[in-house]
């Protein structure tokens, strides 16, 4: 079984809408696979029927083997999850929420408070074990929420926006022990808006778009797909509103964006264009203070795959 | 074989774990312990004040009434408030069967229910004269009738709503018109022949016929129809709960 997940035209209509249509994709054991996609594009319901919180309309899917349809039960004893929203019981202390949690998952009385005690030492909430959840942070009660997910030391974490809108302390523990669980062999499936973390944490991603997978590899493999959305990146000793209609006149360049002091100019051919600006900053008395050529990001991937596919369907 | 033995284990003991945790979050508490011994108390004298009855005979209906409220009212409150919070999907994801969170959120207002229902027979055998003619009836008429009454919540809180209030409305709409049918205030042969057929259909008639029966050697049914009779209706409104929650959860 090299697989963590499979799933087999994975459908989920809502009525007549159709919400996730007829999607395949495997999550190798040990990679951390990212889901990326647009608001409503089907990833919450897609997490939702892989962890049996909704039943699929047609087709099915495989966690470590266990069909999550008729070996349910078995399915989820391999699974942590961690929803987008924070589901803690406010009005039970750290340790109780962790307790109750490892009671639903059979750990046993002295593993859990040996667990426990780990996990909230790793997230930095041993010393307010004792407090009641609900005069927690955000931050702390997404850490809280996390470590409930772990308790019961799943080899598959669902992670449904882990880090969205917290504070920067805890989205760096937050990252930090997602690699630390990933190089102990744990396979992570991330749902996230942060296309950057995304970028920089995942093995491979998945976009999804109006319920259908519109790709899936690696980041840089992606990356590789939209070659034509290279860009030179530039910041003057000096600006002026007539600057980025000027950029725009340079050859080979496709489009300008002004992103705070700096212009960032697409182009398939950054080499003509660096030679095209210079000659342009020469000619107006400009002195470049910053310069870079960039590959795609993996937005911009993203933007393009979805927008491509809004495109065909408008057509259609 | 050995595996149903495990898995049995296994969704008993998440059973007892949701139902410690509802116990700690939600019934024990001061407001809650207050409704479940003031509520029925007041809604019982509101309509035994006056009456020519001796005290002691209103003591059964007083406790069936407790039992009914008591076990009933917490659990449909409980769970549409954690559909909102979206804690009961930590539950409904967690690897145990659906069985067993149903029977942890059962057995919560089940024990608060037993708990609460014994204030008002204290008060009988203290104060009112009431005897205890049968322990077992009693044991097992409190028990049954809580739990009983436990799955009817339970059953109506798997309208898959967020709005506890919606329950409530719903609940009381079976619960109130019981109390008029069946025997607390009015004996159920003097009903109207209609009212008789009625008491029939309302599980609390033999809650209330077996707590008499336990405490006043009187009974309409006999111990053995009324309990048999309760779990029927436990089961009925166990088996209408899953199919709800399974037919609203697709």
């Amino acid at each position: 079984m090299e697989n963590a997940i499979e799933t087999v035209n994975l459908t989920k209509y809502f009525d007549k809408f159709l919400a996730v249509d007829h999607i395949n994709f495997e999550v190798r054991k040990g990679e951390i696979f990212g889901f990326l996609g647009p608001n409503g594009a089907g990833k919450t319901t897609t997490i939702r029927m892989l962890t049996s919180l909704t039943k699929p309309s047609e087709g099915t899917a495989k966690i470590f083997g266990y069909d999550i349809q008729t070996q349910t039960i078995a399915a989820k004893r391999h699974v942590g999850i961690v929803p987008e929203i924070s589901n803690i019981y406010d009005d039970l202390s750290a340790w109780d929420n962790l307790m109750f949690t490892g009671e639903l998952y059979q750990v046993s009385k002295s593993e859990r408070e040996k667990r426990a005690r780990e996990l909230l030492e790793m997230f930095r909430l041993y010393d307010r074990r004792n407090e009641k959840a609900k005069g927690f942070s955000k931050g702390m009660k997404r850490r809280l929420t996390i470590s409930m997910g772990l308790i019961n030391t799943p080899q598959l974490l669902f992670l449904d926006e882990p880090t969205s809108g917290l504070d920067v302390q805890s989205v760096l523990i937050i990252k930090e022990i997602v690699s630390q669980l990933n190089q102990k062999g744990v396979t992570i499936f991330l749902t996230t808006h942060d296309i950057e973390e995304a970028n920089v944490s995942c093995d491979r991603v998945a976009i999804i778009n109006k319920g259908k997978i519109a790709a899936i590899d690696t980041p840089e493999r992606l990356k590789k797909t939209i070659q034509s959305v290279q860009s030179v990146e530039v910041a003057f000793d000096k600006t002026s509103p007539k600057i980025l209609s000027e950029l725009e006149k340079i050859q080979s360049v496709n489009e300008v964006c002004k992103q705070g002091d700096k212009f960032k100019l697409y182009t398939n051919d950054p080499a003509n264009v660096l030679s095209g600006l210079w000659e342009y900053a020469n000619a107006n008395d400009l002195k470049p203070i910053s310069l870079s050529t960039l590959g795609p990001s993996l937005e911009e991937v993203f933007v393009k795959l979805t927008e491509i596919d809004v495109k065909t369907k408008e057509a259609s | 074989m050995s595996r149903r033995i495990g898995q049995l284990k296994t969704d008993l003991s998440a059973a007892w774990a949701i139902a410690k945790k509802d116990m700690r979050i939600y019934y024990i508490k001061p407001g809650t312990l207050m409704f479940g011994v003031l509520f029925p108390l007041f809604m019982f004298l509101s309509f035994a004040v006056g009456k020519n009855a001796p005290a002691a005979t209103l003591i059964p209906g007083l406790i069936s009434i407790t039992i009914l409220f008591s076990s009933s009212s917490i659990g449909p409150m409980v769970i549409p408030t954690e559909r909102k919070v979206k804690t009961f999907e930590r539950l409904v994801s967690a690897p145990i069967s659906f069985y067993s969170i149903i029977m942890g959120k059962t057995l919560g207002g089940f024990l608060f229910s037993l708990a609460i229902s014994v204030i008002p027979l204290f008060i009988g055998l203290l104060w009112f004269g009431t005897q205890i003619i049968s322990f077992i009836a009693l044991i097992a008429g409190l028990s049954l009738a809580a739990y009983c009454f436990a799955t009817l919540g339970i059953m109506f809180a798997s309208f898959p709503t967020e709005n506890a209030g919606d329950i409530m409305m719903l609940l009381n709409f079976v619960r109130l018109p019981l109390i008029f049918i069946s025997g607390l205030y009015i004996p159920i042969e003097s009903l109207p022949q209609w009212g008789q057929v009625a008491a029939a259909f309302s599980p609390l008639t033999y809650a209330n016929d077996l707590v008499r029966y336990a405490l006043e050697g009187t009974t309409l049914y006999g111990p053995a129809v009324d309990a048999a009779v309760l779990l029927l209706f436990t089961g009925v409104f166990l088996f209408i709960g899953m199919r709800l929650d399974k037919k609203f959860r697709k």
